[in-house]
């Protein structure tokens, strides 16, 4: 009897290792995915039932005769089956098992057939009652499928000894099967489920390295495609992919030329050379990824008989509106092949890229558009100054012609720096120039209404300063301020350094009246050199206003001190 | 001879068109005003024939003064600015003339020989002024200064022999404008022949047993209603 119980202990052991044999292979294929949760949606529950049904049969199969009766390993397919789909899973799934049994016969085929329907809805129950009290995690744990195995077990026992007949019979069987079945069984079912934990944390590990790869090298090319995607900023992306992902060589295309090449094979291919592969004019045309993996689908270089290339995967680009713009590939050679987190990687590689060079056409459109505000800002202003400047000077002309000689001399090099100034920065000392020119003229329009006095000292004036930034400030001060005053006005122009290491510069003038012109709050056209300086040199810099109505308006700007 | 007022915020302009007008023969020059108030004193004071008035100055536009004078007083005249986008509008205040800086004296002989025609012609054919924007500041005389009150901080006004006294809640001042010209310019009305009262300043309406009537204002300031104007007063306040 002892003797008996070991080794039928160890022949049910045995088909259990086979059984999860198996099973291991299975999680191993697609059609294990959605087994790894808790299922829910009726497709997966079909297939619970299928696969579940299949060990269920297995198990049975694998069984081994005793007295008459098959000691087996099925119990282990019910309670899972059971488990994971819900109780019309765990109910169908053993009636399925049941039937099958039912249908080999034997003293115990309609009590066992019992059983393991029992075992399934009870399975199916346990997992009602914890998906009700939202607690489906606990459902994937191995120990919660060993005690509910270890009691179906002892209730499958149960139930021979009350529907098996002859009883002596039954009582003899199960005196010798019910330890063996009941351990094995349990371990068994818990160590599926231990199995099927394990591929799904290895899953996630994938998933958790690749998007640390995906975030390093968004980390490390932000920024890159704002310049635009071109040969210079793709180069460096390019490199960048390569060091992070492993591949033997990333190439990046715009829809005719090679515009970047890194890694094996860079000898041949030469940036700035035409496409050549079939495959790149595949990805571009349909829009889609074509991977030419060298088993499957032959790759070979297009250029080069040499080349050691074995595998491409070409992604397309994607810019507005999902147009294609070039592509990214990513090359193997011929002793290496993909791996499928590489196919995956270089899909959302692309797909970051297609971000970021959106972003970048957003950039440039957004400055080009400044550009022009700033053009405009000039054309507004000009004509005015230009009338103005003239009529003074026909006016001086004849009573001092000296003096209308200088002002014109002064007018002719105000507007040759105006057109000359295509360069994005210019000196403090360049620019204070241009503002002088400017006020001799308007100091001769209005005489003894207008005084200016300067207080910047020389070591300033080597500062790099955005073009136009005090200019408009200068003209604002006359047009809204000194202009509009009865008495007297001044203006007074100003800067010094600044303990963060920046450039204060102001203007000021003692009309005090920009809270009056500025009603509509645009900052009467100062919004632009303030964004012009925010977006050169962020936030923290900038234009400010200050005003005390009536008495004075100091309009301020700060950069950083940067020296030419 | 024309008598003249010429009126621009800058001198050199003014020195140009001065000589050019001398030069006519035609004209004689009064004298030059630097912006809008000074002109205002300057045009009741010198009762010129012709003003030669700019578009563009301090505070006061040449248009808006335009509007300030009564059409008694109001000489012809003939703007001088530097832009032509005003052109339309200076037609509509009904100038007699329109002159682009810098004044070519071709142009100044044909201004000025449509200024001696309608010289000669009856009276009744001189062009007066529209009012048509509404006042937003009164220009004032105070202490050594002229400023500008807004509409809205004003009181009330009385006329003095000095001239129109402007009471503000703050401050006051007087002016050159015409009690005539601000009633018809401002939402203000008259409670007495010599007082206009700023309707949105009253707080009360008091009546004495002598059978006279006083407004207080919300600041605590008093002026007479004269019988005459009590019934425009009642109707003017809803009062029955």
């Amino acid at each position: 009897m002892e003797l008996n119980t070991i080794a039928l202990m160890s022949s049910l052991f045995q088909q259990m290792c086979v059984y999860l044999v198996v099973a291991y292979a299975l999680t191993k294929t697609p059609l294990f995915m959605p087994l790894m949760q808790v299922s829910v949606r009726l497709p997966h529950k079909v297939l619970c039932y299928v696969i579940f049904s299949g060990f269920c049969i297995l198990g049975t199969y694998l069984g081994q005769e005793v007295d008459g009766a098959i000691a087996n390993t099925r119990a282990t397919g019910a309670v899972i089956g059971g488990i994971m789909g819900g109780p019309v899973v765990g109910l169908l799934v053993g009636f399925t098992g049941g039937i099958h049994r039912y249908s080999l016969g034997g003293f115990t085929g309609l009590a066992c057939a019992l059983s393991t329907m029992a075992e399934g809805l009870l399975a199916g129950c346990v997992h009602r009652y914890l998906f009700q009290r939202e607690r489906t995690a606990l459902l994937l744990s191995p120990r919660l499928l060993f005690c509910v195995t270890l009691l179906a077990e002892v209730i499958q026992m149960l139930i021979i000894l009350a529907v098996a007949r002859p009883y002596d019979r039954a009582l003899h069987l199960v005196s010798q099967i019910a330890l063996p079945m009941i351990l094995t069984n349990s371990v068994g079912a818990a160590l599926f489920m231990r199995l099927i934990l394990d591929r799904r944390e290895n899953m996630e590990k994938y998933s958790i390295a690749f998007s640390a790869k995906a975030l390093r090298i968004a980390e490390r090319s932000v920024g890159l495609l704002l310049k635009g995607f071109d040969a210079d900023s793709c180069k460096l992306l390019a490199r960048i992919v390569r060091e992070e992902t492993g591949v033997g060589a990333v190439a990046i295309t715009d829809c005719e030329k090679l515009l970047a090449f890194t890694g094996i094979g860079e000898d041949h291919h030469i940036p700035g050379s035409p496409i050549a592969s079939e495959h790149t004019f595949l990805a571009i045309s349909r829009n889609e990824v074509v991977y030419a993996d060298g088993n499957e689908v032959p790759y070979r270089c297009s250029i080069s008989r040499d080349c050691q290339l074995g595998a491409a995967l070409i992604i397309p680009l994607r810019g507005e509106e999902n147009r294609v713009i070039g592509t990214i590939k990513l090359y193997e050679p011929r002793r290496r092949i993909f791996t499928k987190l590489n196919r995956t990687l270089g899909e959302g590689i692309a797909r970051l890229l297609s971000t970021q060079i959106l972003i970048g056409k957003y950039e440039e459109q957004k400055q080009l558009l400044i550009h022009s505000e700033y053009k405009l800002l000039q054309a507004q202003v000009n004509p005015h100054f230009l009338f103005n400047a003239l009529n003074t000077i026909a006016a001086i002309i004849r009573t001092d012609p000296n003096r209308a000689r200088t002002l014109v001399a002064n007018l002719s090099s105000f507007f040759r720096t105006s057109l000359k100034r295509n360069s994005v920065e210019v000196s403090l000392r360049d620019e204070l120039a241009q503002i002088d020119a400017y006020l001799q003229i308007e100091q001769a329009r209005f005489g003894a209404r207008l005084s200016v006095c300067y207080s910047i000292s020389e070591e300033l004036l080597p500062a790099r300063l955005p073009t136009f930034t005090l200019q408009p400030l200068v003209e604002n001060a006359i047009k809204y301020g000194v202009s509009q005053m009865l008495s007297p006005g001044h203006i007074h122009i100003g800067g010094e350094r600044t303990a963060g290491g920046g450039l204060h510069l102001f203007v000021e003038d003692n009309a005090g009246l920009f809270e009056e012109y500025d009603s509509p709050g645009d900052g009467l056209g100062m919004n632009i050199v303030d964004r012009r300086i925010k977006i050169r040199h962020g936030e923290n810099y900038g234009v400010s206003v200050e005003c005390e109505p009536g008495i004075r308006t100091r309009v301020s700007v700060l950069t950083p001190f940067v020296e030419a | 001879m024309l008598n003249a007022l010429i009126i621009d915020d800058e001198m050199p302009a003014r020195e140009v068109l001065r000589e050019l007008l001398q030069a006519t023969g035609e004209i004689e020059v009064l004298g030059e005003c630097a912006n809008a108030i000074d002109a205002l004193g300057a045009i009741y004071r010198l009762r010129p024939d012709v003003v030669f008035l700019d578009i563009q100055m301090p505070r006061i536009s040449g248009l808006e003064l335009v509007g300030m004078i009564e059409a008694e007083v109001l000489p012809h005249v003939v703007f001088v600015t530097a832009f032509d986008e005003f052109a339309l509008q200076a037609f509509d205040e009904q100038a007699i003339d329109y002159l682009l800086k810098p004044v070519d004296p071709a142009r100044l002989t044909r201004t000025v020989a449509r200024l001696r025609q309608m010289r000669s012609a009856p009276a009744a054919a001189r062009v007066l002024a529209s009012a048509t924007t509404p006042l937003r500041q009164i220009p004032c005389i105070g202490h050594n200064r002229v400023f500008l009150l807004p509409v809205d901080e004003v009181e009330y006004l009385c006329s003095e022999t000095t001239g129109v006294r402007v009471v503000g809640v703050r401050q006051s001042g007087v002016t050159e404008l015409a009690l005539k010209i601000i009633e018809s310019r401002t939402a203000f009305f008259r409670c007495h022949r010599q007082y206009l009262v700023n309707p949105d300043h009253i707080s009360e309406l008091v009546f004495a047993e002598t059978g006279t009537c006083e407004i207080h204002t919300r600041s605590g300031k008093r002026l007479p209603v004269s019988r005459r104007h009590l019934r425009d007063v009642k109707d003017f306040l809803s009062l029955p």
